[in-house]
């Protein structure tokens, strides 16, 4: 029986230490950690800025349950993919029928449209520390990552990607140069603090939505499968998976302790890529605009990359067309359409005169966590579904931390969705 | 009477209410158990969910089943509830929404609704509906798409298919195949069985593959690519895997040899036949992207002293195992190349004639560390089918065959070409 997260069980296979065990996890390894690379996108970068720089330490302590949180949900995710041999949206199919597929699909053709959009919007605003116009830079990308897709040579720039997000090094370093107060730090990643009002809630929302996005469930499933990765070589890649999510929560904390020391103790706002730069100059002083622009463009083209092309794979398995780079817009026309069109839309969007390349990039991640709980609820159906997974059903432990998570986005949207309709409303709710 | 109207989709009966006489309710429609039949798969109870249980009626008591009504007969008062049985097939849960395989088409399709009708007061699966049309009617668009479409004058085409060209994947669903779509499977071209499997999760490939005869499947999976076969192979079971490997051809096999472990390549090899083994074996031992590593060590050898006549009763014979039988190599007793006969040259010299005055002497030969670059030139400027690999001592040792290095270099020619499109 699985019986859920020990740790034991977490670590077999590296207490069986041998060539013939190593070999096999290095070629196992990757689904997760190419996710929770992905996972620091352009929106993820934004937002934990955000976070710290203009709320201070008082949202570290999210960090720790999501992680849990990230853990279980991929965890569930790899799992379905090594059982079934199928995708997400194949799953979701042929258990609850077209209507339900469909409006998912919809669902997150939008959120990941709006998670391009926060891609280019990143491009953008980059390339403009350096000087370079949306105008030319954004169209200039676009182009380049169509090519890159429709070419099929992705897989080989995936590694240049992979190895350029080793630049996130720099936000620890830069947050330990800044010499915080480590106790504060501390105490506030252990105990909870709670604000009433909307634009902390929004940020809450935000935090959690770019953390555990939804595409990601969806990525991470059907890169188990590519792999091939069956239930008897299970094991190493939930070693993959949780390697993966801590290393992206590791520089989430990160950037959130970076900006909260710095930019958040001077009292400054970030308006502009440059302002989310600051955090980075203890580190590399007047180079830090420099540095975090390169980060910012790194994660952003890879994502860029990333998102349309799966997003137009899950659409296209979910609802039955043919799919597939090697084919052509006359074989496979819903599948070039679409990410074509994902691309197209969401440069056009950043190419809007005066477009708030910030809030584009932060409010993509809240709808992120909008849509985040729908999606669990399907999954947490699935992976409880017996003739599905047989024995490899979820534990007890990981449904509850799964259910408790899908409650918790819940409530937070429906607060912030009121609060905006009828601002003020928390502060009432509470006051009372 | 009739029962059932001529031509119905599942969508459009699915959750309907189903009355007894008196046109109490009895439950909704929520599935029909599935058993093979005459021709197509009949239904041989339907389903209903009443609040608590679902009940399962007999087919012969129903009275009236179309989109409209579904009756059935009399008023039973204690209907027995239905359970799942390991072996039920149920048209929505195991067929809806799944992916099948359309074997005219050669292609993985997903089932986006089934057309149902009559056949002798049965109701039988007809045909499969795969199209956007298909889709729309599960939404309830169908209608708004029809009338949108007219005014520009243009219909939303059917596409179904006919159940006989359909296959199935799930390994229970097979019983209900019709016998003539399995063969059609294994009828199918290898390179379109490869497309068809890399398109599948890894339980369906199994029960792919177990529907062919291991010399399809053997081919198939060499058509696969590289990552994916070896892939397939290792998640075959090993006695599975060696059989197929036994049947196709050793340069094949060592391709696909040579991408495993050496652990699960050697454990392979042991199981196979020990002489096939030992030809792979050698195959394997050379760089891959080499001549020898390209080379198929099987081809045809005769001796210059013979007459035509003998030499073709020879080719006749060997050429079932072999490849490649365009060429016949004239070899001596310590294995050094004398010459070659093309077939066409047999075919129009007299029978009498002997095999040494007719052989061309004078040929094309690579050693077996030549690149493919070098082949290729050699191939394209001599228009060969077939080049002889000689060894480091310049005796023969196989022959590399113009599809082998085509395969080689078409990937990028066809890369390139969809790019400049």
């Amino acid at each position: 029986m699985f019986t859920g997260i020990s740790l034991v069980k977490l670590f077999k296979p590296i207490r069986e230490v041998s060539r013939k065990n190593i070999v096999l996890f290095l070629a196992i390894l990757g689904p997760g950690i190419i996710t929770a690379n992905v996972d620091n996108d352009a929106g993820g970068i934004t937002t934990y800025s955000l976070a710290g720089a203009h709320f201070g330490y008082s949202l570290l302590w999210v960090m720790l349950p999501t992680t849990i949180a990230l853990v279980v949900i991929q965890e569930m995710c790899a799992r379905m993919g090594a059982v079934t041999g199928k995708g997400l949206s194949d799953l979701i199919r042929e258990s609850f029928g077209v209507k339900v597929t469909f409006y998912v699909m919809i669902a997150l053709f939008l959120t990941n449209m709006g998670n391009s959009v926060s891609e280019f919007a990143g491009i953008a605003a980059s390339l403009e520390i350096f000087g370079v116009s949306k105008y030319i830079s954004v169209p200039i990308c676009a182009t380049f990552v169509w090519l890159l897709v429709v070419k099929g040579s992705y897989k080989f720039v995936e590694k240049v990607f992979l190895v350029a997000c080793m630049i996130y090094i720099a936000y620890p370093i830069a947050a330990f140069m800044a010499g915080p107060k480590w106790d504060i730090i501390l105490t506030a990643t252990v105990v909870p603090t709670f604000k009433a009002d909307s634009a902390y809630l929004t940020m809450l929302i935000g935090v959690i939505g770019t953390t555990i996005a939804p595409w990601m469930q969806f990525y991470q499933q059907s890169a188990v499968v590519e792999k091939g990765i069956t239930i008897d070589q299970y094991s190493f890649s939930r070693l993959d998976v949780i390697i993966g999510c801590v290393m992206a929560i590791v520089v989430a904390f990160f950037i959130v302790v970076a900006c909260a020391s710095t930019i958040h103790v001077q009292g400054l706002r970030i308006e502009t890529a440059a302002d989310a730069a600051v955090a980075l100059k203890p580190l590399v002083g007047k180079h830090a605009s420099i540095l975090f622009a390169f980060g910012l463009f790194n994660a952003s083209l890879f994502a860029a990359c990333i998102l349309p092309l799966s997003t137009a794979y899950y659409i296209c398995e979910g609802m039955g067309w043919e799919s597939g780079i090697d084919k052509d817009f006359r074989k496979a026309p819903q599948f070039f359409w679409l990410f074509t069109t994902i691309i197209v839309m969401s440069a056009l969007f950043i190419l809007i005169p005066n477009a708030p390349l910030i809030m584009i990039m932060f409010l993509s991640q809240v709808v992120n966590g909008a849509v985040l709980p729908f999606v669990l609820v399907l999954m947490l159906m699935l992976i409880n579904d017996k003739n599905l997974m047989g024995k490899y059903i979820n534990g007890p432990l990981f449904n509850l931390i799964a259910w408790i998570t899908v409650v918790i986005m819940i409530s937070l949207t429906t607060l912030m969705t009121i609060d905006l309709l009828s601002p003020g409303f928390i502060g009432r709710l509470l006051g009372l | 009477m009739d029962i059932i109207m001529s031509e119905l989709y599942l969508s459009t009966i699915l959750g309907k209410t189903v009355i007894d006489e008196l046109g109490q309710e009895i439950g909704k429609l929520s599935d029909l158990i599935m058993v093979p039949g005459e021709i197509f798969p009949e239904v041989s109870h339907i389903l209903a969910r009443r609040r608590k249980d679902t009940v399962s009626i007999p087919w012969h008591e129903v009275s009236l089943f179309n989109p409209f009504v579904i009756s059935i007969k009399g008023t039973p008062t204690k209907i027995p509830s239905f359970s799942p049985k390991e072996g039920d097939i149920l048209v929505k849960r195991d067929i809806l929404d799944r992916q099948i395989v359309d074997v005219n088409g050669a292609k993985v399709v997903r089932v986006n609704d089934l057309k149902l009708g009559g056949h002798h007061d049965l109701l039988c699966i007809f045909s499969v509906d795969i199209g956007f049309r298909g889709l729309l009617r599960r939404l309830g668009y169908e209608r708004f798409w029809e009338k949108l479409l007219r005014g520009f004058h243009k219909e939303l085409p059917h596409q179904e298919i006919s159940w006989e060209y359909v296959q199935p994947l799930e390994m229970n669903l097979s019983r209900l195949t019709l016998t003539m779509a399995r063969d059609q499977l294994g009828d199918l071209h290898p390179a379109d069985i490869a497309h068809i499997i890399s398109q599948i999760s890894h339980k369906h490939i199994q029960t792919v593959l177990i529907s062919l005869d291991t010399e399809t499947a053997g081919e198939a999976i060499h058509e696969l690519e590289p990552e994916l076969r070896s892939r397939v192979i290792s998640q075959l079971d090993s006695e599975q895997a060696s059989d197929i490997l036994e049947e196709m051809d050793p340069d094949e096999a060592a391709d696909v040899l040579g991408d495993l472990s050496d652990e699960k390549a050697q454990e392979l090899l042991g199981l196979m036949d020990e002489e096939e083994a030992e030809e792979i074996q050698e195959l394997l031992e050379h760089e891959e992207d080499t001549a020898g590593g390209l080379m198929n060590s099987e081809y045809v050898a005769i001796s210059g002293d013979i007459t035509v006549y003998d030499a073709l009763k020879e080719i006749r014979l060997l050429a079932p195992d072999i490849e490649t039988v365009y060429y016949a190599y004239i070899v001596d007793r310590e294995e050094n190349l004398q010459g070659v006969v093309s077939l066409k040259e047999l075919l129009i010299n007299p029978p009498d004639a002997l095999i040494s005055d007719i052989m061309a002497e004078n040929l094309k030969t690579v050693n077996v560390e030549s690149t493919p670059e070098n082949i290729l030139e050699i191939i394209a400027k001599y228009n060969l089918i077939a080049v002889p690999v000689l060894d480091m001592e310049g005796k023969m040792a196989g022959i590399v065959t113009v599809d082998d290095i085509l395969e080689l270099f078409l990937p990028y020619a066809l890369r390139r070409r969809r790019y400049h499109h």
